[in-house]
């Protein structure tokens, strides 16, 4: 799509922001369209990373289930991880990778859940890789939006 | 009939002569009520009356579910007080007269809340006095006795040993209820707080709920004129307001200083002076967790809210956008994972 979405989206925010909002009568007029100008400004952001970030994401917690399948002793959960390890993502529709990332993270609540109980020092290298894990998906989620 | 009309009428009847009410204007005041400025004519004996006053309406979905009673309460109980409030004048709970219910209260007039506009001039060269108030101010909300000040019969009682787990338990459903993707961090900070419960609380006050920089009024001096948005209001453990004011994504100029207004130890000491309470560190640190927590559960509430179509106001978008990545990071922070990621590699 020419011109592109990100300089489509960038106008519109600016005609918000420039040209709308002080045409608004009531500054609790103004500050909810401004706002809206700010969001797109994330927006534009994530229009450009949102299929990269999630399929980053859903690799990671792939291989991190490969690894977990290995010192998991409950057989139910290793089973799990294992078959979550085999699938992947075929569409990369935002949809359908957002759809596959919740299945995943839901996965990884279960599983840090029994790390933490888990004794011995396997378990404690486990659950260093699930909170960095954790930090790098905060970190694939940050907008200019974020002060911090 | 409009809004101004109807509730002239309501007013007029509890007056009991006639009323007139103008320049109704909606205003930012919270994003759990609809808040509106008016000014009420209200002429007495032929004499003319005007008072400029402030309506919290309830709206039909928002960021927090609250009980308007908790709030009208909470400002009577600090009339008169050093804890400046506007005054409660009536409280409504029949949706008859204005397809809701609501509250009236007197307006604190040519006080600034919105917490970004206090970090520029004229207040910017105010900070640290703001922040001796705001902090004075939260102590003396913590040695208030809530039994004395009319607001303990009103909620729901609580124990020192216990009020920890009455806050966790509501905020955790909270969370599992409204969340529209899974939250691990949160998950992981909620185990973490149930395996290392606090201390008894040193006392049970009236805790504001959401005590921050944006929940008050500061005049061109630098004086705080008005502690605003009390629908959170409930009794427990003081350390909970001290922490939720703490909180990271409070930091406004995205430095170290506590509600973009004064270093933490400062703020800290601040509030121990005035409260006469203690603040030690393992407590505090839990009720900070905590407050990320519940901080989390509002945020993607307001998400919910914009998602399922309930609320379209920008300010939950922003909400869900803005403040939940920050709020995960700031739970991290507290778990001490933010600044590591693999063996050497640090963000």
């Amino acid at each position: 799509m020419r011109p592109s979405v990100d300089c489509y989206l960038d106008e519109l925010r600016r005609a918000l922001a420039q040209d709308f909002v002080p045409q608004l009568p009531t500054l609790f007029e103004q500050s909810a369209l401004g706002r809206h100008a700010v969001l797109l400004g994330a927006v534009i952001e994530e229009f450009d990373r949102a299929a990269s970030r999630r399929i980053e994401e859903n690799r990671a917690l792939r291989r991190l289930f490969a690894d977990a399948a290995e010192t998991i002793p409950d057989s139910d959960l290793r089973k799990r991880l294992r078959a979550a390890c085999e699938t992947e993502d075929i569409s990369f529709r935002v949809r359908d990778l957002d759809a596959s990332n919740c299945g995943l993270r839901n996965l990884l609540i279960e599983l840090h859940e029994q790390v933490e109980q888990l004794a011995g020092e396997q378990a404690r290298s486990l659950e260093q890789a699930i909170w960095q894990e954790l930090v790098r998906s905060t970190e694939r989620r940050r907008t200019a939006l974020n002060r911090f | 009939m409009t809004l101004a009309a109807k509730l002239a009428a309501y007013l007029a009847g509890k007056l009991g002569h006639p009323a007139e009410v103008t320049n109704l204007e909606r205003i930012a005041g919270g994003a759990s009520r609809e808040t509106y400025r008016f000014v009420l004519h209200a002429p007495i004996e032929g004499a003319p009356f005007e008072r400029r006053l402030i309506l919290r309406l309830d709206p039909q979905a928002s960021l927090i579910e609250t009980d308007r009673r908790t709030e009208f309460a909470a400002i009577a109980a600090f009339q008169g007080t050093k804890v400046p409030v506007p005054e409660p004048l009536w409280i409504e709970t029949d949706t008859a007269d204005l397809g809701a219910a609501f509250i009236v209260m007197t307006e604190i007039s040519g006080g600034e809340a919105h917490p970004y506009k206090l970090m520029q001039p004229p207040f910017a060269r105010h900070l640290a006095t703001i922040g001796q108030q705001k902090w004075t101010i939260l102590g003396s909300i913590a040695r208030a006795d809530p039994g004395a000040r009319g607001f303990a019969g009103i909620v729901a009682p609580v124990e020192p040993e216990t009020c920890w787990r009455r806050e966790l338990d509501l905020w955790e459903a909270v969370l599992i209820a409204d969340e529209l993707e899974p939250q691990p961090i949160q998950r992981a900070a909620i185990r973490w707080l149930r395996r290392n419960p606090p201390p008894p609380a040193q006392r049970i006050s009236i805790v504001h709920g959401d005590y921050r920089t944006g929940n008050f009024l500061v005049d061109q001096d630098g004086s705080i004129c008005g502690i605003l948005d009390w629908e959170m209001a409930h009794l427990g453990d003081p350390l909970e307001d001290l922490a939720w004011s703490l909180n990271r994504v409070w930091h406004l100029n995205n430095d170290e200083r506590s509600g973009g207004l004064l270093p933490r130890q400062q703020a800290i000491a601040i509030w121990e002076q005035s409260s006469g309470l203690v603040a030690a560190p393992q407590a505090l640190h839990w009720w900070e967790l905590f407050s990320c927590v519940k901080g989390q559960a509002i945020w993607i509430s307001a998400a919910k809210e914009f998602q399922t179509g309930k609320n379209r106001d920008s300010i939950m978008a922003v909400a869900g956008w803005m403040q939940t990545t920050s709020q995960d990071r700031a739970s991290l922070e507290l778990l001490g994972h933010l600044h590591e990621t693999a063996a050497g590699e640090r963000l």
